[in-house]
């Protein structure tokens, strides 16, 4: 093909690494596949069990097993608890630090505590039943909380790249502007000094708020934030230059000089795609507006005849629930549930 | 068309996007099977993942904990897989676990001041070796995982890119780039002073 060894082994071989390859190969793994019991087998705690209901063991035996269990468990507590406060840090160029401590080549981000990159250097920072998140040069991010099933962190500058495992809603980051929860997904969030920042989604879904707005961004769509305004109106990322300069106008509000032949052009350029941004404006637009941001959208995503337009201009959130639905995006339900479970 | 994970725990619904919706849907249907306990399906995720967990792992870790850190990953990625959601994530997903798994073996094993062993499972290993992958072990992470799935396990570029979930464009970039490294530090002779004589320079 492009006659790569490195890449395509196929490929007419590389004296070099052919003799790199031949001297690691060695190292290669031979082990074959266990089986899933044995895999289980493995867990802590599953022998003792095992032995516990075995009918040959005494009372004494039992006893002793469920003495041991005690101290498993007691031990497993006091390990989370150890562990519970903060989280793996590894550096992945340069120097990052936790406060004034240079990060050599791991170390732990407790609550409370910041981890620093400077131009030279990245860090990434692992929870394994959360995810990964890489955080990029120049920044600047501080452990807020982590529990069991809420982990929250502060972006107050800089770039992360967050790809999340966890179960959505449980992945939090504040941001000067906005707040980001993850709602299963792989994002990249971006603040600058003065507060304003970029959210550009990659798989999944993550939801912006602040100042009472809210944005359900989707992969491939980005929003801006900014302190004045809070989380700006998602776009996907492929429409052009022109139709995000105006959108951004439109998110500066109706008192912006340009505010109305923005919105104008937003509403006559908007493709069937676009959709997902039609109906994030409508509560956004001044009220005189709305009926207009309606249209648009109707004539791009038909309003289902199960909803009424005057709801829809009340803002009526079944009715916008209802629309949004029928955009073949996702079920509004679940992300609706996340703010009810968030705000228990 | 739409691929829905349920494993019992509330889940995303991923509609359809082309062809990487079916590599997804079928790895998702291996990885339901798994959650299943099918031992087939299991055998037959082990076979495509378990050398990428092998080189994350090798490339931080003494060789001999190797092997038994990677069932390690693999117990804790059958026990953890109803927490998943999307499958086109599962390779970074179980790239992060593995990695989460050496950082808390180094740890234990630093508590415990244990010295590293480099002799895995007895086989005779010559030094020369050892020596770059320690070498390999020094250079930056994105590079020497990389490089490792390709020296150590074999894999090509694209097999790298799928399993990692990282694009072919990054997989070339580090394999290059680590490459470069690994040559300036291995230098136009032997890899290290302390290695024993080979012929190979």
């Amino acid at each position: 093909m492009d006659n790569d060894y490195l890449w395509d082994p196929s490929a007419p071989p590389d004296p070099e690494v052919e003799r790199l390859e031949q001297m690691l190969g060695r190292l290669r793994s031979t082990t074959p596949a266990p089986s899933i019991a044995d895999l289980v087998r493995r867990m802590p705690g599953h022998d003792v069990l095992r032995w516990r209901t075995a009918r040959f063991l005494g009372p004494a035996l039992a006893a002793a097993a469920a003495v041991v269990l005690m101290i498993a468990a007691s031990w497993q507590s006091m390990r989370t608890l150890h562990l519970a406060p903060g989280w793996d840090v590894a550096s992945l160029e340069g120097q990052p630090r936790i406060g004034s401590a240079i990060v050599a080549d791991i170390g732990r981000l407790a609550v409370g505590q910041t981890l620093t990159t400077d131009a030279s250097s990245r860090a990434r920072l692992d929870i394994s039943t959360l995810g990964a998140v890489t955080v990029e040069t120049n920044s600047r991010v501080r452990l807020v909380a982590t529990r069991a099933d809420h982990f929250r962190l502060a972006l107050e500058r800089g770039t992360l790249h967050a790809v999340i495992v966890a179960p959505p809603r449980q992945f939090v980051v504040d941001t000067p502007s906005s707040r980001a929860t993850d709602l299963g997904c792989a994002y990249m969030l971006h603040v600058d000094e003065d507060g304003t920042g970029l959210l550009s989604v990659t798989a999944g879904w993550v939801s912006f708020e602040s100042k009472g707005r809210e944005s359900f961004v989707p992969a491939g769509a980005s929003a801006r934030t900014d302190p004045d305004h809070g989380p700006g109106t998602p776009r996907y990322d492929v429409t052009d230059q022109r139709f995000r300069d105006e959108l951004d106008f439109v998110d500066e509000g109706p008192r912006m000089e340009g505010y109305a032949s923005a919105l104008a052009y937003v509403l006559e350029h908007a493709s069937v795609h676009d959709a997902m941004t039609l109906w994030h404006l409508i509560p956004r637009v001044a009220p005189s507006d709305r009926g207009a941001v309606v249209d648009a959208l109707a004539a791009r995503a038909p309003m289902p005849t199960s909803v009424s337009r005057d709801a829809v201009m009340r803002l009526d959130k079944a009715a916008l629930d209802q629309w949004w639905d029928s955009l073949g995006l996702q079920d509004a339900s679940w992300w609706r549930l996340w703010k009810s479970e968030l705000g228990k | 068309m739409e691929h829905v994970l349920e494993f019992g725990r509330p889940v995303l619904r991923f509609p359809a996007a082309g062809s990487r919706d079916q590599g997804a849907r079928s790895l998702g249907e291996t990885l339901q099977a798994v959650a299943a306990g099918d031992q087939d399906a299991f055998t037959r995720l082990y076979a495509d993942y378990s050398r990428m967990v092998h080189a994350i792992l090798l490339g931080r870790v003494p060789g001999r904990d190797v092997d038994d850190l990677v069932q390690d990953v693999f117990l804790t990625a059958y026990t953890r897989l109803a927490g998943l959601r999307n499958p086109d994530a599962f390779g970074g997903w179980l790239a992060a676990i593995a990695r989460n798994r050496a950082t808390d073996h180094l740890r234990q094993a630093r508590e415990q001041e244990r010295l590293p062993d480099e002799m895995p499972g007895g086989e005779s290993i010559d030094a020369e070796t050892f020596a770059v992958l320690e070498i390999v072990r020094k250079l930056p992470e994105t590079y020497r995982e990389t490089l490792v799935m390709r020296l150590v396990e074999g894999m090509s570029g694209q097999e790298i890119a799928d399993r990692t979930g990282l694009s072919p464009g990054s997989v070339r970039v580090n394999l290059h780039r680590g490459m470069k490294l690994l040559r300036e530090k291995l230098g136009p002779a032997k890899p290290d002073t302390t290695v024993h004589e080979s012929g190979n320079g």
